[in-house]
This record gives C-alpha cells, structure tokens and sequence, in this order.
C-alpha cells in the first residue's frame, strides 16, 4: 500500500484497522485468558522496544493466534506460558526483533567492527 | 525438570520439534501434547508456539490453516524441502557433539578408576 501524505500525519490506516480487529478477538477470550493477554501484551509493549508498527501487529496477532487456541483446547494458563513466564515473553518477543530499535544499533556495532577487522577505520 | 535440563533443551528444541513434524505435519498443541507423551513432561505451549513462529519465519515450514469444529482454524504446521535439510544438519551436529560429551565423560570415569594415566 502507498503511504500518503495522511498516513504520514496519523500513522498506517492498515495497522490501525489491525488494531481494532486485534482488540475485537480479545474482548471474544474468556477471562482468564482476557488477562493473560493483556498482561503479555503489556510486557510485550514495554520489553519489545517495537518501534515498527506492522511488527507489532504481527507479534499482537501472533499472541492472539496462540491464546485463542489455547482456550479453545482447554489449555490451562499455567501451561501456555509456564512457569517462567518472563522467559517465556522475551523468547516470543525475539522472534520480531526486526522491528525493535536496538536492531540500529546492533547492526551500527557489527559494521564498525566488520571496518576495524578489515582495517580500513 | 530442572534448571539445568531446561537450558540444555533451549539449543535442542528446534531440532526435536522439527523432528516430531518429519514423523507427520501437526498443529501447535498436539506437538506439545506429543513431548510431553515423550518424557518432556515440563514444556508449555507458548514455548513451542514461539518457536514454530521462529521456523516459520526462516521458512523451514509450510503452514496451512485448518478449520476446526470449536475454536478458530488451527495452523498446521509440515516440514518442507529446507526444514529437511535443516533437520539433516541438526542429526549431524547432535551426534558430534553427543559423541565428544560421551568420550568426555568415558574418560572422567575411567580416570577416577585409576586406568588413565
């Protein structure tokens, strides 16, 4: 989709609509698995550092894939996110760490370094 | 399952999962069902869900939604040409490193024994 000037003001149109829909499927989650979500969301948004916004969506999307089935099949909590459920976030939130903003710096470290090896800094 | 146990299976589980998928293609919770049927009594569903989003990712699945009687579709996950490859390359490092770690312990023991110089 082209971004126009609009979008450029008030963010992406599309991930806004995938914002909605995202917080429709929660309020469809029993309770338990209400708060479960919005407490790994919460995590997610403050440990993420996402700062791209379709990440983000895919990451929200890919937490409701998994908590929506889960209370379908009748999986305890205790059991999709264990005991840990720290560990269990920060091994979800790597999986989108395309989008998070240490990513410009981790590739501003490998570069200098790749220079310095190669001697030419 | 211990601390120690859980640390060990972080570097192996991809290859265990990918492994349950080559037996026959499965959604996330009748592969966590699985292990757990397996032995791995301790692993949950979001872990095993994270890292099916992981491979997923890198393409070593295809991923097919599935409809299903209560609930929302399920994504079924099959191992394709890459994951193959990936799965290969994982049985040859396992067996590396499983055969280094077992002459390690070999000679540990038979150094306590007196039999090693």
């Amino acid at each position: 989709m082209t971004q126009g000037w609009l979008e450029k003001v008030t963010g992406s149109f599309d991930d806004k609509k995938r914002w909605r829909q995202y917080k429709a499927r929660k309020e469809q989650l029993p309770g338990n698995y209400r708060t479960t979500i919005d407490a790994l969301e919460r995590y997610f948004t403050y440990a993420g550092a996402i700062v791209k916004g379709d990440v983000l969506m895919q990451m929200l999307e890919d937490l409701a894939d998994l908590v929506e089935g889960a209370a379908a099949d009748g999986t305890p909590v205790r059991d999709i996110v264990g005991e840990d459920p720290v560990e269990f976030a920060e091994t979800f939130i790597s999986n989108y760490s395309d989008g998070q903003w240490i990513n410009k710096e981790r590739k501003r470290l490998t570069d200098t370094i790749n220079q310095a090896a190669a001697g030419d800094a | 399952m211990g601390k120690q146990m859980t640390e060990m299976l972080k570097g192996t589980l991809e290859g265990i999962v990918l492994a349950t998928l080559a037996a026959r293609p499965a959604y996330g919770y009748e592969i966590t069902a699985r292990l757990r049927e397996q032995g791995f009594s301790d692993i949950v569903e979001g872990t095993v869900y994270a890292l099916l989003v992981r491979i997923e990712q890198r393409g070593l699945v295809d991923v097919a939604k599935v409809p299903s009687e209560k609930g929302p579709p399920r994504k079924v996950y099959s191992l394709n040409a890459s994951g193959s490859a990936y799965l290969d390359e994982f049985w040859s490092t396992w067996s590396f490193l499983a055969e280094r770690i077992e002459q390690l312990h070999h000679n540990n023991h038979t150094q306590e024994k007196g039999e090693w110089p």
